[in-house]
Parts: C-alpha cells; sequence; structure tokens
C-alpha cells in the first residue's frame, strides 16, 4: 500500500521550533526550519543528521517550504543551508520573503554581536540562503518538479502566514503551520477549500485553551495604558516590528480617537518604519475591513502615532512608546526602559513570549533588580504587565478548519503528548478519521489509497460493446484487453494493438470441445438439425451451415462426426479460439443439453 | 464591575461545579450523542485572591475531558475520590467517570449504577457525601430516593416513600440527614437513620399549579443552621429556618420577566463567603444577586444589589434569541466573584462592586 511518512524533526511533542519532514510518493519535502528560542546552544537548531546520515541533503529533499516569519518556523534557515548545506528550493509567500531576512539579520545581531556567540550564522550566509527562496502567491498552484506540486492557502496569524498542500498525483498533504480561525483587526482568518488531503497536519498548542474573549482583552489592555496615561506616566510596549505591533497600533489609535486623548503615542523607528511599509505593499493580505478603508484612510497611517525620536524619551509628561525590539534584549526599547525603571508611575507591557536570559523574561518572572553592562544595578519600580495576543487557533479553530479541508487522516504537532489524547479522540468521534501524534524524531506512517487513472482506446471499448447481449446483458461485462505501463501513463488496449507496439508475435490458442448427442440419423442431418436449433436460440449471433457440413457460430466452429463404436451417438466437435471463451462455453453447455425432439 | 471576563465555551452548559484544586466541571447538554464533559483549569486571576488586571495567563485551560452519550444535566464529584457522578436523560441511571488528570487527559467512563427505571421518570438529581464512604443520594422522584455506595454499587439507604411529585434537588445537610426538595416546592427532611419517617416543612405559599421550584443550600458545616432558600419560577423567593419548619424566616419576590420562559434553568445559590448574599439566574440572560438581610416576610419586591446583563449582550451574531442563563455559581474564596453559564455556549467570569450606601 502506498505510504505517506512523517517524522517531525522539532514540534513532535513540544514548542519550540518546527521542522517536519514529509515523504510522499518518492518525494521529500521539509515543512519548516524553526529555531529553538530557549537553548543558547545546538540544541537550539532541529536535528538534521536525522534526515539522511550520508549523502547530500539537497540530492535528498525535492523542496523546503516555510509557513511564516516568526523565528521558531524559519529561525534555522541560514544554518540549514549554508552550514549544513542544501541549494534547491525554498518556497514561501511573497510577505514571508520580503521580511524573513530582516528577522533572521535582527536576531544574528543579537546572538552574535550582543551574546558573542560563535556557532552562528552570518549575514552573508543569510544573503545566499535568499537566493535560494522562491515566493509564491496565494492559490497558485506552483510545479516543483514534473510531479510535485504546491498551494499556498491563507493563513491568518501574521502578515504572510500561509497553510501548504503538497501535491503528487493523487496523494496530497495539508500543512497548517500556525493558523487562525478568527479574524482581527488587521489579518483575516485562515481558509482552505474541501481539498480532502490524505493527511491534514497541524498545530495543537491552543487546542486545550479557552481563550477569554478578544473584547475583555482589549479592554484590560487599554484600561491599563488609560489609567498610567492619566496619572502622568509613560507606557513602555516593547514588540518585534511585525505582527502584533500593528493589531496593537490599530486598536490603541481607535481608542484615542474615541476618548479624544492627547497624550503622544510613539512608533520607534528604523525596522517598524520598514513594517509598515511592507504592511502596504502587502495590503492583499490583511483583512476586508482594511482593504476595504484603505482607499478612504490608510490604516497603517496613523492620525495619533507618530515616529519617534531618542530624545522623546526625556520628556516630560505622560506617553505611549511602541519600541523593538519585543524583549527588552537590546536596542531602543531596553534603552527606554532604563530610562523609564526608576519611576513607579510608568509602566511596560510585554505582549509576547520572552526568552530566557533576556531582560524581558526577567521581569515577567518578578525580577525587580536587573545587573546592566558594567555591573549597573537597575531598580525597576515601573509596574510590570503581559498581555498576550498572539493568534493561534484553538480547539474550536482546529475543529472548523478540519471540517473544512475534509482529510482522511489528521496529524498534531507542537503539544504535549498527555495533553493531546482527549484532542485526539475528540477529531477521531467527529470526523472519523484517524488522528496521529508523533514524538521529535518518531516516523508516523500513513496509508493512502489512490486512484490511478488508466485510459482505454476507444477501439477496444467500441469492440467489446459490439458483442450482443447474450450471455446475460445483466451481469457486468467481462473484458479482455492489455494494460500498458509506460512513460507514468497507463493505458488499457486491445491485445493486438499491444502486440504490435510491443514488436510481439501473436500467439493463438485453440479450444476443442467434445460433445456426444444421441441421434442415429445420417451426420448431415444431425448437423441441420444443429443448425436449425441454434439458429432458433442465437438469434442475434450469426449463424451460419457451411457448405462443406460444419457449422460456424460468429468465428466458432461446429462439426460433426459419428461415433467411431456407436452408430447411434454423434460427436460434436466444438471449437474456438481464446478470445471467444465466453461463447465457447455457453455453445457447449447448450450443446450438450441435447437437442430438441422436433427438428 | 470589578472584573469581568467572557469564554465562549464549544457547546453550551448547564452545569459548572467546583473540583478539587480549583478546578471547574463542565459539560453538554444537546440532544445528540458526543457532549463532553470538561475539567477546566481556571486562569491564574481567578485562583488568586487578589485581582491582577493584565495577567500572561487569561485563558481557561482544558485539563481533561470526557465524552458522555448521553446529555449532562447534573455532574457532582465524589469527595476524596478521583471519581465524579453525571446523570441525564433519557432515565434516572447514573454514569460514573474516573478522572486521572496527571496520567492522561481523558477522563473514563466507568460502569454505570443503574436504577429501576418505571414510567414517567426523568433524570436524576445527584448529591455526593464521603464522611463514612464514597456516596451519592439519587433520585428522580420523591418515592425513588436512594443512597449508593460508589464503589461498591450497594445500596445503604432507601427513603420512605413520601409522594410521587418529581424532585428538584437534593442534599445532604451532614451525614445523617438529607434535604430534598421536589418541584412543587415542596422540602422533605431524612435522617438515614430512620428510613421509614420522612419529615415535611411547610409548604410554599399557595401558586398556580404550573409553578415551579428550586432551592438552594449553603456549602460547608453546619448545613442544618442554615437557612434554604427557594426560588419559584415565578420570582417568589423563601427563606426557611429548617429547626423551625413552620414559617417562613423571609418572603420576597423578585423583579423577573413574566411568566417566564419555564423552569428549566432556575439557579438559586448562596454566597459562601458573603453574609446573607444569594444569587438567582433562569429567567433570562441575567444573574441577580439580593442582600437577604434586608427582607422580612412580607412578600414584597426585593431590589437586587447587583445584576449581571452580561450574557445578554454577549451574543454573538446578533440571532433573534437572547440567551438564557443555564447556571450560576459563587467563587469558593473570592466574596464577588461568580461565574455564569448561558443557551449560547458563553461562560462569564465576574467580580461586582458592592454599591455604596445600601
Amino acid at each position: 500500500m502506498p505510504e505517506i511518512k512523517v517524522t517531525p524533526l522539532g514540534a513532535g511533542q513540544d514548542v519550540g521550533r518546527s521542522c517536519i519532514l514529509v515523504s510522499i510518493a518518492g518525494k521529500n519535502v521539509m515543512l519548516d526550519c524553526g529555531m529553538h528560542m530557549g537553548y543558547n546552544d545546538d540544541r537550539r537548531f532541529p536535528d538534521f543528521s536525522y534526515i539522511t546520515q550520508n549523502g547530500r541533503l539537497t540530492d535528498f529533499l525535492d523542496c523546503v517550504i516555510i509557513s511564516h516569519f516568526h523565528l521558531d518556523h524559519c529561525g534555522a534557515l541560514p544554518y540549514f543551508s549554508e552550514m549544513v548545506g542544501y541549494d534547491g528550493p525554498i518556497y514561501m509567500t511573497h510577505p514571508t520573503k520580503a521580511i524573513c531576512p530582516i528577522l533572521l539579520e535582527d536576531y544574528r545581531k543579537i546572538t552574535v554581536d550582543k551574546k558573542g556567540e560563535t556557532n552562528f550564522f552570518t549575514s552573508q550566509m543569510i544573503k545566499d540562503c535568499m537566493k535560494k527562496m522562491v515566493a509564491v502567491h496565494l492559490h497558485q498552484t506552483v510545479q516543483v518538479d514534473e510531479e510535485l506540486e504546491i498551494k499556498a492557502y491563507y493563513a491568518g496569524h501574521v502578515l504572510g502566514a500561509a497553510m501548504f498542500q503538497i501535491k503528487v498525483g493523487c496523494e496530497s498533504v495539508v500543512y497548517t503551520g500556525d493558523y487562525n480561525m478568527t479574524p482581527d483587526r488587521h489579518l483575516g482568518a485562515a481558509w482552505i477549500d474541501k481539498c480532502r488531503p490524505d493527511l491534514l497536519i497541524t498545530e495543537s498548542t491552543y487546542a486545550t485553551t479557552i481563550r477569554d474573549s478578544k473584547r475583555c482583552r482589549e479592554r484590560d489592555f487599554l484600561k491599563k495604558v488609560h489609567e498610567t496615561v492619566e496619572r502622568g506616566g509613560k507606557v513602555l510596549i516593547p514588540v518585534f516590528a511585525l505582527g502584533r505591533a500593528q493589531e496593537l497600533c490599530i486598536l490603541l489609535e481607535t481608542f484615542w480617537e474615541r476618548m479624544n486623548l492627547k497624550a503622544p503615542i510613539y512608533f520607534s523607528t528604523g525596522l517598524t518604519e520598514k513594517a509598515n511599509h511592507y504592511y502596504k505593499l502587502f495590503i492583499t493580505w490583511t483583512n476586508q475591513k482594511i482593504r476595504k478603508t484603505f482607499v478612504q484612510r490608510n490604516m497603517f497611517e496613523f492620525k495619533h502615532i507618530k515616529a519617534f525620536d531618542r530624545a522623546f524619551a526625556d520628556n516630560p509628561g505622560p506617553m505611549v512608546v511602541f519600541a523593538t525590539p519585543g524583549m527588552l534584549h537590546a536596542g531602543q526599547s531596553l534603552q527606554i526602559f532604563r530610562k523609564w525603571a526608576g519611576n513607579e508611575k510608568n509602566m511596560v507591557i510585554m505582549p509576547g513570549y520572552c526568552v530566557q536570559g533576556t531582560v524581558g523574561h526577567k521581569i515577567l518572572s518578578g525580577q525587580r533588580k536587573l545587573e546592566m553592562e558594567g555591573r549597573q544595578i537597575l531598580e525597576v519600580k515601573m509596574q510590570v504587565e503581559y498581555m498576550s495576543f498572539s493568534a493561534h487557533a484553538d480547539a474550536k479553530g482546529i475543529m472548523q478548519l478540519i471540517r473544512q479541508a475534509e482529510p482522511r487522516n489528521v496529524l498534531l504537532v507542537h503539544g504535549e503528548a498527555k495533553k493531546m489524547e482527549f484532542l485526539k479522540q475528540k477529531i477521531e468521534q467527529e470526523f472519523h478519521v484517524s488522528c496521529y501524534m508523533p514524538a521529535n524524531g518518531e516516523t508516523t506512517t500513513i496509508l493512502t489509497n489512490p486512484c490511478i487513472p488508466v485510459d482505454i482506446s476507444l477501439g477496444l471499448l467500441k469492440r467489446e460493446t459490439a458483442i450482443g447481449p447474450l450471455p446475460d446483458a445483466k451481469k457486468p461485462k467481462l473484458m479482455h484487453g492489455t494494460l500498458l505501463m509506460k512513460d507514468n501513463s497507463f493505458r488499457l488496449v486491445s491485445p493486438e494493438q499491444a502486440l504490435k507496439e510491443l514488436g510481439l508475435a501473436e500467439h493463438q490458442l485453440r479450444f476443442t470441445c467434445r460433445v456426444h448427442i444421441q441421434d442415429p440419423r445420417k451426420e448431415h442431418e444431425t448437423v441441420l438439425r444443429v443448425y436449425n436449433h441454434l439458429k432458433g436460440i442465437l438469434k442475434d449471433y450469426s449463424v451460419q451451415h457451411l457448405p462443406d457440413g460444419s457449422i460456424t457460430v460468429e468465428s466458432i466452429l461446429i462439426q460433426a462426426t459419428a461415433h467411431s463404436e456407436d452408430q447411434g451417438t454423434k460427436v460434436l466437435l466444438v471449437s474456438w479460439t481464446y478470445q471467444d471463451e465466453e461463447l465457447g462455453s455457453y455453445l457447449t453447455s447448450l450443446l450438450k443439453k441435447g437437442l430438441p425432439q422436433s427438428t | 464591575y470589578r472584573d469581568l471576563h467572557t469564554f465562549e465555551l464549544q457547546a453550551p452548559t448547564r452545569l459548572i461545579e467546583w473540583a478539587r484544586g480549583s478546578r471547574v466541571c463542565v459539560a453538554g447538554y444537546g440532544q445528540s450523542d458526543g457532549n463532553e464533559i470538561l475539567q477546566l483549569i481556571p486562569p491564574p486571576t481567578l485562583l488568586t485572591k487578589e485581582t491582577q488586571g493584565l495577567c500572561p495567563e487569561r485563558d481557561f485551560k482544558v485539563e481533561c475531558g470526557g465524552f458522555s452519550e448521553r446529555p449532562v444535566y447534573s455532574l457532582k464529584y465524589v469527595p476524596d475520590t478521583s471519581l465524579l457522578v453525571t446523570s441525564g436523560p433519557p432515565d434516572s441511571s447514573l454514569q460514573v467517570w474516573q478522572v486521572s488528570a496527571e496520567d492522561s487527559d481523558v477522563i473514563k467512563s466507568v460502569s454505570p449504577i443503574t436504577t429501576e427505571n418505571g414510567t414517567g421518570q426523568s433524570w436524576a438529581k445527584i448529591a455526593t457525601i464521603s464522611t463514612r464512604a464514597p456516596w451519592v443520594l439519587h433520585g428522580s422522584r420523591l418515592d425513588r430516593v436512594q443512597i449508593t455506595e460508589v464503589e461498591s454499587r450497594k445500596n445503604v439507604y432507601t427513603a420512605a416513600s413520601g409522594g410521587s411529585e418529581e424532585l428538584r434537588g437534593l442534599a445532604f445537610l451532614d451525614c445523617n440527614t438529607l434535604l430534598l426538595c421536589c418541584v412543587t416546592g415542596r422540602l422533605c427532611l431524612a435522617d438515614i437513620r430512620q428510613p421509614q419517617s420522612l419529615v415535611e416543612t411547610v409548604s410554599v405559599p399557595l401558586a398556580p399549579c404550573s409553578e415551579q421550584w428550586c432551592m438552594g443550600t449553603r456549602h460547608g458545616a453546619q448545613l442544618s443552621s442554615q437557612p434554604v432558600a427557594r426560588l419559584s419560577s415565578r420570582g417568589l423567593l423563601t427563606l426557611t429556618d429548617l429547626r423551625k419548619t413552620s414559617e417562613f424566616l423571609a418572603l420576597a419576590k423578585a423583579r423577573v420577566p413574566s411568566p417566564g420562559s419555564g423552569a428549566e434553568f432556575l439557579c438559586i445559590s448562596w454566597a459562601p463567603a458573603l453574609e446573607g448574599c444569594l444569587a438567582i439566574s433562569g429567567f433570562d440572560g441575567t444573574v441577580h444577586v439580593y442582600d437577604t438581610q434586608s427582607w422580612d416576610s412580607s412578600g414584597r419586591e426585593a431590589e437586587p444589589i447587583f445584576v449581571h446583563k452580561g450574557h445578554a449582550f454577549g451574543g454573538a451574531g446578533g440571532s433573534g434569541d437572547t440567551p438564557l442563563v443555564t447556571v450560576h455559581t459563587w467563587h469558593l474564596q473570592k466574596p464577588r466573584t461568580l461565574l455564569s453559564a448561558a443557551s449560547d455556549g458563553s461562560l462569564h467570569v465576574w467580580d461586582w462592586v458592592q454599591p455604596c450606601g445600601k
């Protein structure tokens, strides 16, 4: 039975980095190539040696697909392509291709320059890796080679995130990456058609979560910001350049407008200007509402949000500042943090996950005295808050997606084994499909049932239907043909044509059967009796009485001779070729029944 | 409000039960098969006494879940065990489940406790206690009340028949005393040491026959000294001291829409940490909180000290029907926090501010 093999190299049963290997119909595809943000050593990269012990990755893999620009999905890409070695194509959507290198470079700078690590990819490696990236459009079928094709679907989650369908012949796999089934302020919801893949690979991190409503979250966030600003404090919101920052900007902008607030909001320059530029560039990737209002007013051109200048941080009075990077590990956000940390009127709101070792992580864990460069101690008196606006699918969303795509099997990644059993049962019960949850390094094999189309030659079809309705019109008709498999095409042709094409000589097989009939009369009278009998029954067939005393029914020959020992018994020789087997057998059994009395 | 969190469950629930470790349990009651029982871990904001505005985790997490073939109308944990018992139509048998959250996240079905099913029996109401052994008190009608030992399935007690009225609720007042409430409002006390007698309390004020009642008892020890509250589908509220059953302690009327949408989801409960406060729901999309300390026996209309209207506005999609609150419960430690669920699948956790000057 044909199979699809899936091996997670990361994100089998843990959250951290995604890297999944899929083997489908002889093709090998790598899905995502993420880096684990929590480790500082080689454990942060997926274990590529698993794929092939010896032999080049380029020969083994047909392509690599990246779902979106988050580092836990693409962070290991330069390491993989330049340090381990891969020269094949790397597919991703246009926004991902545009944004990914920026994030990689940013992360590289922090890791190498700030933390002084050595075994890391270089800027040049990122550039070389970029040359291998091939951008695709949504819903565009891309032929990777003659047999393998891929197609991207909208996934929501972040700008440019996509779910990919990988198809070889009639077997297909859909990989979701990270997705979101509910639209938010700047992105739409994931969508896929009823493509009925053999396998759907979906993340299940948030499957066990029942999220509180966005309204409550936003309301609490705005309340905190408002309270701080009202008492004259400053709010620092460290963000990654792209992603939730835009969502929060739109949120604050609308709130400021509604409440007629005057305090300034700033968005730090550099990376973030480029970010807004990208959103404008990829406006088709945002949601309906933004696209519609874009004509009247660019949602990303904010009235109340201005570009930040380093000097503003010292300005008195309330303000809100969005600054990068998101984990307070370096750069502008850290600078501002150091200036404002000592004042309890101020507040910092961390909007996402912080990697261990960063200042963001430390303050979220409750640390209030931080050691900075030069052994300086920074006392943190400002309020520290955390607000997660990340957009992932919960259990309801996962069920919705499965309902949309109608896969035959489901595979869960990104969750803890013990905590996925319930979801697995839920999926199996509701959709009657098998659900798998492999661990890292564990290979899951899924059996598929592909349909193989075969062309039948018109001549063969015509010939077989030409023969009359007897023996039995209700039974399925047995057909004789030859299956030719050549160059990936399958054809059913007549044996003669096959022999001709293959240059083989034909051999004839002829069967002869003896039927004894009691008839004392002369042979030629017996023959006449047989002839009349057959003519009466086989009305649609060509029954002929030849001058030499034999009878033909189509191409079957019947001759009568007298039995050597018993003159009262006549022996009928019924002879036919292999092709007329059915009719031949039928005639024989008919004749064995004997002749009717009167003829 | 001091705090309000709204959540959406995949399927609506008509029960909210607290479990060990501050877990909360909900379950589906839809007609078709495939109802889920979910044991949830509330977000840290609800676990701590202090309310924090922004918290890393604001979501409920499904700790474990089970699949029930029948709608789950009632669920009770069996104290000191890893078992829970559920009941629901079409008959009065009970389903027993095993929760082992450390090993797997599936709540497994264990064999059911069957009961003889006479005609016209609806689903059983249940209460559990584990003082002497894990017991479940159950029955759908006044003449079918019994206590079954959960592990051995032995029948420990059968109540004397006091009539064949349908039961609305039952409770253990202590390990020997049972309180039974009929839909007619009739309250009966039983001592399991004296299986032949049932003591009846004062009946309810005369009312049209279609009125239905439910009761609320306080959690914790000394239940027999706490008043029992009853709520009718017309909004009548009575407080009765079980030691002086011949009269009402207090009588009041709640302002509810008339005639109301039926009594299926009527719910009344005492606040565990606020003296004299109770909450009612089941008439519409609201939950009312009352301070009973100002009530007397006159039957006057009482003014709620707080009304939670969230479910009426929640409205996903704004379709015609306003959701109906199916159940509510108080937080066991935080005095003013309640959880309420409605027929549209919403689950709210809210903390109200005591209005000053009242």
